[in-house]
């Protein structure tokens, strides 16, 4: 079955970092160049995310979640490279149409603060298992039935992807055509999808009796199977960050009212 | 229809059914999407999971799944789409309170429901893609209008509106019709479990 989960162990050093670390290097990631207002803080912190990944051998894993977002990202370089309202400079005058020079550098902007919390995501994603993330959040008082809801949804839903692929061949079986013009393809659609809808739901009362059986309303504390094994450096980044952070914060208050 | 229920449909008690509804819904949303992508149909219809939990079990579960819906996405596909838990919160809350008031129940409020889903999802979106797509959205269709409208001088955050709207709007009507019919075929038996909030009569 294939894992809905981006995670790989390579036993690297950003495997070692206790979740909450990683978590908390998104947050510097997004709000320490926010604060500065500085577009060359963010191009150092997804070249930090970068170097981190490679050190952890995910950096390829990065491509397919990079590709989604750089289709939006070439649309938005072209919008606003031809159209944005301020357009005056022209770069490159490709006849009935121009490249100017102030809607592409607002479009650089944009690509760089969408790199950067891809980055910082992929540091966090790629390098922690999705259970230790929420058992890290369970253990500091998040809801333990939340995150079971979680936990379950990587089981869940490369289960019913899997099935996904069964009721399109039992449909098709009996005739349904799913290639075509349009009203045809929307036509496929209701057959498709009614039988996930309908078996996943009966799923859920039997997963709630399962559960209730099991005591899983249980009011008592919860105790934790795994340990997470993390390594030193993890409790003094975490206050690197924190610092980093909250001076960033400081700093652009004291400019606000200085 | 309001006096059915003796709570108020923001009780924040989930029962275990309707939590075991929220993996279900959000598993209903991927498969749609991937569907949808299969059949190379010009909508989205992301969301059927998360209107059909919202209207069967409330707004505060259709704003949970919502989230948790894009949460995932961000942690698997798309880091992006993480911040977009709170348009999709938005459009569970809205159809969850619409069904509780009973609107599912006719086609007219099936409609309205659509239209309200999608305006919430374009109320709190637009200012999301403003902040960090420069107002664009990724959808051929919607880009298309905002290059246009800002071609012709409209202010940022109007194009931006017009584009998030083309991509939204026809998309929830078509999901909400989906789930307006799913809803009148579950069995009563299925609909009592997330129902929790219904008056139980006492036979003594």
């Amino acid at each position: 079955m294939k894992s809905l989960s981006l995670y790989e162990d390579k036993q690297s050093f950003l495997n070692g970092l206790t979740p909450g670390c990683k978590a908390f290097y998104i947050i510097a990631a997004l709000v320490i160049p926010a604060m500065l207002g500085n577009k060359l803080i963010s191009i150092g912190f997804i070249v930090l995310s970068i170097l981190l990944l490679t050190q952890s051998k995910v950096i390829r894993r990065t491509l397919p979640i990079l590709a989604v977002s750089g289709f939006v990202l070439i649309t938005v370089i072209i919008i606003q490279g031809l159209f944005r309202a301020g357009n005056e400079t022209v770069v490159l005058d490709l006849g009935p149409v121009a490249f100017y020079k102030e809607g592409l550098i607002f479009a650089a902007d944009i690509a760089i603060n969408v790199l950067n919390i891809i980055f910082a995501f992929c540091v966090l994603v790629l390098t922690t298992k999705p259970s230790d993330i929420i058992e890290s959040m369970v253990s500091r008082g998040f809801s333990p039935r939340i995150g079971y809801v979680f936990v379950s949804l990587f089981q869940l839903i490369p289960q019913m992807t899997e099935r996904m692929s069964t009721i399109t061949d039992a449909q098709r079986s009996r005739g349904m055509e799913t290639e075509g013009s349009l009203l045809i393809r929307m036509k496929a659609f209701i057959p498709l999808i009614s039988p996930v809808i309908m078996s996943s739901f009966i799923d859920t009362k039997e997963r709630a009796i399962a559960l209730e059986v099991r005591g899983f309303n249980s009011k008592e504390k919860k105790s934790f199977l795994n340990v997470f094994h993390a390594n030193a450096a993890s409790r003094p980044i975490y206050w690197i960050l924190l610092i980093a952070t909250v001076a960033s914060v400081v700093w652009k208050l004291v400019m606000m009212f200085a | 229809m309001k006096n059915k229920n003796n709570n108020s449909p923001w009780s924040l008690k989930i029962n275990t059914a309707s939590l075991v509804l929220i993996p279900a819904a959000v598993g209903i949303n991927y498969i749609g999407k991937l569907f949808a992508g299969m059949l190379k149909l010009p909508l989205w219809l992301d969301s059927i999971g998360t209107c059909l939990a919202a209207a069967l079990a409330g707004p505060v579960v259709g704003a949970i799944s919502g989230a948790i819906n894009n949460i995932i996405y961000g942690v698997t596909m798309d880091p992006i789409s993480t911040v977009y838990a709170f348009s999709q919160a938005g459009i569970g809350i809205v159809v969850g309170l619409m069904a509780y008031y009973g609107a599912l129940k006719s086609l007219k409020g099936t409609l309205l429901t659509g239209i309200f889903g999608g305006a919430a999802a374009v109320v709190i979106s637009t200012p999301l893609n403003i902040i960090f797509w420069g107002g664009t959205t990724g959808n051929l269709w919607g880009d298309l209008a905002y290059a246009a409208a800002v071609a012709k001088h409209f202010p940022l955050w109007q194009a931006s509106t017009i584009d998030e709207i083309i991509v939204d709007i026809p998309d929830k009507i078509v999901v909400l019709l989906l789930v307006a019919a799913l809803f009148k075929g579950l069995p009563k038996s299925l609909m009592s479990l997330y129902q929790s909030n219904h008056r139980i009569e006492s036979l003594d």
